[in-house]
């Protein structure tokens, strides 16, 4: 696109980070009257540029962020030396993780805000209740339904909380999976319901139907039918004729000026210049490990420990995705390299129980996500052998007959996991690269044990003749997708970041909308809660924009 | 003889084209031949040629010499320093033997198995799978036969049913 705005225009807002979030505030913004310029840090591809290839998408990071240019550091503990090892992964890409993900579109439950209050503390972890709840969170998980084309069939999961419309799409044609998955749940009286997927099972808005290709998760749509901000929303951010979109441009820091609130912010564009563009408000949609990474890169005399660090929690108590995958081989052919990844979900171990000895559940859904060169390297059961021809006739015949189910368990939030930044490694543009520090609670291992023996259960009862978990997922947690509770929000500013419209408690032109935000995991599948958030902040941003108060 | 200015240009295309042709014949860029044909040997055990085709036929040697020339460039060193242990290891194993792919099918089982724990060989698996199942614009796979054993299809559109269970009645 051409340019609309030059980094001397003081712009209404820059908004940082184009992905599930940044996505949704591009929109919103633009759409109400303001100018935007969205800085991303990976590239703008369409459609067309998406492939099928299994090799250059998960095994050389061709939608994600690139280890070699960007290295992680991890360490267990405070107490560990870290080394170089990948720890986080991300969609690197105008669209970021509503590109590549598996489009689960979970709405968290009325209990996941106030846990606190119900469970009470858990030792060793900072459990809190949200500053909001489900009810002011819930139209907001309507309006990111109908924007964005999500499918599903509304009043199917008991667990649910209350919803004031329908999905605006009926679920996804069920597939094998789904239909043995529900069957052996009901046979143990569980309740299964179909996949609310932010994927179009019929046209919707101008964009077109699923057509079951069948790389989907981890992979781009060729056909613009998974619902990304890409497809659904930054074509509309950019008709508004007050969006910007700079791909190829990586933010190092957050300028302040010397009342305290934010002036812009200083990026690398595609040629590696440094350009500060102007803003008159700040808005960091850079995901759960980058947005934490940014305030701490950004120190000033005014903001020492890093933007907006005046409580000292930025980068702190950082959760991960945990659960376990249990697979299974099947008499017939299931063919679950067709179509979307999950048509079939169940929550009925979801809500936590005091009565089993720690906090946490899960949800579980029916799925076997394996494509062909990682299903042949990793996913055969461990005492069987791994190369030769016994393995090859296995791996030839399995393939088609598998079935999964994957645990999406929970992760509480400890102070000691974190983002940070580790100043002996550099980035490819010469900063310091991102430090995490991560070991689960025992809780959360407790949770995944006990959710992967339902998920067992069910595949047996479904009828899968063999029946193991997937050894490499039930290990401790050392790598994730779903970056959570960074920056976390709450009333008080001694022990949160953003208060409870993400906005800044130390700056009151600085707003914070992504995973970071969020005060505990519920059982994973974030992208639903995260992009509500966004909606939510968004409606306030403007109101307050209006009103003079930003 | 008189030869029209069309029928010349023709000769001369297809006198470039077979020229082309020869020079395409495929050269290592990475391996030596002695390398190659070791590497290849090993790639041959782990997926063998049976009652379908394997390594060999997908031209997995091709994906490899690529990938070490290329986004793999940082393997460089362990193909050499693992290379020179599993020659080390079959000498001790099969002393007066001269290559790993002089080896007997039996031996070179018995060499593999073991240094199956070994970084090198951990490597040289996951290179070999990812010559049989990646896309076959990264030089393996040729023909799909890779696919083609796992049964997994490239369509670029399907329609349900996609398996037994939804064909057969719901739950």
């Amino acid at each position: 696109m051409s340019a609309l705005f030059t980094p001397t225009d003081e712009v209404d807002f820059v908004v940082i980070g184009a992905g599930a979030a940044g996505g949704v505030m591009a929109k919103e913004l633009s759409d109400g009257g303001f100018r935007v310029v969205v800085l991303e840090q990976g590239p703008w591809r369409r459609p067309k540029d998406f492939t099928h290839d299994e090799l250059t998408v998960m095994y050389r990071a061709g939608l994600t962020n690139d280890p070699r240019k960007q290295p992680n550091t991890f360490r267990k503990t405070p107490q560990q030396q870290a080394v170089k090892q990948q720890a986080v992964e991300y969609g690197c890409m105008v669209g970021g993780g509503s590109v590549h993900f598996t489009s689960n579109y979970w709405r968290f439950h009325p209990e996941d805000f106030r846990e606190r209050s119900v469970l009470g503390s858990i030792p060793g972890a900072d459990l809190r209740d949200w500053p909001i709840s489900y009810d002011d969170l819930e139209p907001y998980y309507t309006k990111a339904e109908w924007d964005l084309g999500i499918s599903g069939l509304g009043g199917s999961n008991p667990f649910d909380g209350p919803r004031s419309r329908p999905y605006p799409l009926p679920p996804m044609p069920v597939k094998s999976s789904g239909v043995l998955f529900e069957r052996g749940a009901k046979k143990l009286g569980l309740h299964p319901f179909p996949a609310p997927l932010a994927v179009l099972s019929q046209p919707y808005q101008g964009r077109a139907a699923c057509i079951h290709c069948g790389f989907c998760e981890s992979f781009g749509c060729e056909v613009g039918a998974k619902s990304s901000t890409l497809a659904a929303l930054i074509p509309m951010a950019v008709k508004s004729g007050r969006c910007e979109i700079r791909p190829d441009s990586y933010a190092r820091k957050i300028e302040v000026g010397n009342d305290g609130r934010v002036r812009g912010a200083t990026y690398f564009d595609r040629q590696g210049r440094e350009v500060f563009q102007r803003a008159k408000a700040v808005v960091v949609c850079a995901n759960g490990a980058e947005t934490p990474r940014l305030l701490l890169m950004s120190k000033s005399n005014l903001f020492p420990q890093g933007l907006a660090n005046s409580s000292g929690t930025v980068g702190k108590y950082l959760m991960f995705d945990n659960g376990a995958l249990v697979m299974g081989v099947c008499d017939h052919p299931l063919n679950e390299y067709k179509s979307v990844v999950v048509t079939r979900v169940l929550h009925d171990f979801y809500r936590s129980d005091p009565k089993r000895g720690f906090y946490g559940g899960g949800g579980i859904d029916a799925r076997f996500d394996y494509y062909p060169i990682a299903f042949a390297s990793d996913a055969m059961p461990k005492d069987t052998p791994q190369w030769g021809s016994e393995w090859k006739r296995s791996v030839g015949e399995y393939y088609t007959h598998m079935i999964g189910a994957l645990g999406h368990t929970s992760c509480l939030a400890v102070e000691q996991n974190s983002v940070s930044l580790d100043e002996q490694v550099k980035d490819a543009w010469g900063l310091p690269a991102l430090r995490i520090t991560f070991q689960n609670h025992p809780d959360d291992m407790k949770a995944m044990l006990f959710i992967a023996e339902r998920q067992k259960e069910i595949l047996t009862a479904a009828g899968a003749r063999k029946v193991w978990v997937d050894p490499s997922t039930v290990t401790e947690t050392t790598y994730s997708r779903h970056l959570m509770g960074s920056c976390r929000m709450g009333d008080d500013p001694r022990s949160s970041v953003v208060n409870k419209w993400n906005r800044a408690h130390d700056v009151p032109n600085l707003f914070l909308v992504d995973g970071s935000s969020l005060v505990t995991s519920a059982r994973q599948q974030p992208t639903a809660t995260i992009q509500a958030l966004a909606y939510r902040a968004a409606d306030h941003i403007q109101q307050a924009a209006k009103r003079g108060e930003i | 003889m008189h030869v029209t200015r069309r029928e010349w240009v023709l000769a001369v295309a297809c006198w470039a084209e077979l020229l082309r042709a020869q020079s395409a014949e495929e050269r290592y860029v990475w391996f030596d031949a002695a390398t190659a044909a070791e590497i290849k040997a090993m790639a041959a055990r782990i997926i063998p040629e049976d009652d379908t085709p394997g390594a060999e036929s997908a031209g997995v040697i091709w994906f490899i010499d690529r990938a070490l020339a290329g986004h793999d460039q940082d393997k460089q060193s362990l193909y050499r320093s693992g290379l020179a242990e599993a020659q080390a290891k079959r000498t001790e194993l099969f002393p007066g033997s001269a290559s790993i792919a002089s080896l007997s099918v039996d031996q070179q089982i018995a060499l593999l198995t073991a240094i199956e724990k070994a970084e090198f060989f951990q490597q040289v698996r996951l290179h070999t799978i990812m010559g049989f199942l990646s896309d076959p614009l990264h030089g393996g796979n040729r023909g799909g036969v890779g696919w083609k054993l796992m049964g997994s299809g490239h369509e670029m559109h399907y329609d349900p049913p996609f398996g037994f269970y939804d064909a057969n009645g719901s739950a």
